[in-house]
């Protein structure tokens, strides 16, 4: 399951990988996400309570950063266990492009569950990836858009 | 299933004040979704709060112009006594009788499954929502992917259908779960026609160009040559989203002539 977009933002690209690279604004930017710790430079894990209609669960993820190139590109490879709900692992690539004041992002989005997880919710799974996927960047630009 | 602890309300301020107490709470309406996910331990809950002992939740009350099905009512409760044969009609072909003796239609539109059947009832029929706290027009009512726009805590009492002039439903059941790969509600109430399309994408949305179509011309041959745009289409092993596009033609048409 796939998934693209991209947005606009209105900030210089610095700011912009600083904020991709900060766990506080990963941690605000993820849906449910309860705590954020770094592990080592580019690796975190994190605890996120994820609440998908009557699915109410707790995952730990695994977050690795990986082809990082800075200041415009990088992976988040991130894999996670629910207990018996089951696995999820996933990537986002996300590159940006400098365009001075203002900075163009784009990502793809990939990611597959198991366990009982998929058993139960196969037919959901790409509504469910899209909705944090959707979440995330929109939580993202609203950091410079709702700033007056 | 993770221990919890049960409580079964009285009333609905009661089922309320045990929700904002706990950190986690959840209602349990028929428990048709809920039971077997708590069993698989796909939710843990520090508290379940029982609507069933709650009178005023229960039944289903015909005026003349509308009808209000309480929020507890059961499916089976629907199909006997609602006076809408449209609504008759897709709550007995909710799930299998064991599903329909237990299941409420509050419980089904609070969960908003995609593949559900009574969202299409509430939007189709252009039913109004009331809750706990407020009424909620059915436009307003579903938002997204088992998302509503109740609040955390909020109950949903009863929908209220006013009586349409004519309407029906057409789905394509899944043969094991009888839930709606896709399902259709067609419907004309003082003159306005609706179009509700459930099963087929994250959530139950409007088919505004068919809709269009009928006001002018109610015939079944008026909407057979809208395409359906099946990009944001749900696609499983069940179905691919461009099959599923295709069956919302033909349950829609197929819903049109039982009515015109």
């Amino acid at each position: 399951m796939e998934f693209q977009g991209e947005s606009n933002i209105p900030a210089p690209c610095q700011e912009v990988w600083d904020a991709l690279l900060d766990p506080e604004v990963l941690k605000e930017c993820i849906d449910g996400c309860q705590e954020m710790t770094q592990v080592s430079e580019h690796q975190y894990l994190a605890k996120v309570r994820a609440r998908i209609g009557p699915v109410r669960t707790t995952f730990s993820a695994n977050i690795q950063m990986v082809d990082v190139v800075a200041p415009t590109s990088y992976t988040l490879e991130v894999s996670a266990t629910g207990g018996a709900a089951g696995f999820g692992k996933g990537s986002a690539s996300i590159s940006l492009e400098d365009h001075g004041p203002e900075t163009q992002m784009h990502y793809v989005v990939n990611g597959v569950v198991g366990g009982k997880l998929a058993q139960i919710g196969s037919r959901l799974i790409g509504g469910v990836i899209d909705k944090l996927t959707t979440h995330f960047f929109t939580k993202f630009v609203e950091r410079w858009t709702l700033q007056t | 299933m993770y221990s919890f602890r049960y409580h079964k309300a009285g009333s609905t301020q009661e089922a309320q004040e045990l929700h904002a107490s706990s950190g986690e709470a959840t209602y349990l309406a028929g428990g048709m979704t809920l039971i077997p996910t708590l069993k698989q331990r796909l939710a843990n809950v520090d508290d379940v709060i029982d609507l069933a002992g709650i009178e005023s939740l229960k039944g289903v009350m015909t005026s003349g112009t509308s009808i209000k099905v309480g929020g507890m009512a059961r499916h089976n409760e629907v199909a006997a006594d609602s006076t809408i044969e449209a609504l008759v009609y897709l709550a007995s072909g909710i799930g299998d009788p064991q599903v329909r003796n237990r299941g409420t239609l509050g419980g089904s539109i609070a969960n908003n499954d995609p593949a559900a059947d009574y969202p299409a009832a509430v939007l189709g029929l252009n039913g109004t929502v009331h809750t706990s706290d407020r009424t909620i027009p059915a436009d307003e009512f579903f938002t997204g992917l088992f998302e509503t726009a109740l609040n955390d805590g909020e109950v949903v009492t009863a929908v209220e259908f006013p009586m349409p002039s004519r309407a029906a439903y057409v789905k394509f059941p899944n043969p094991a779960s009888r839930y709606a790969v896709v399902g259709v509600m067609v419907s004309e109430t003082n003159g306005n026609v609706r179009v509700a399309v459930t099963g087929a994408e994250t959530c139950v949305f409007r088919v505004t160009a068919m809709e269009d179509a009928l006001s002018a011309d109610f015939s079944s041959g008026s909407i057979s040559g809208i395409s359906i745009d099946s990009s944001n289409f749900n696609s499983d092993i069940h179905a691919s989203a461009e099959y599923r596009a295709h069956l919302v033609g033909v349950m829609a048409q197929r819903a049109v002539s039982q009515i015109s």
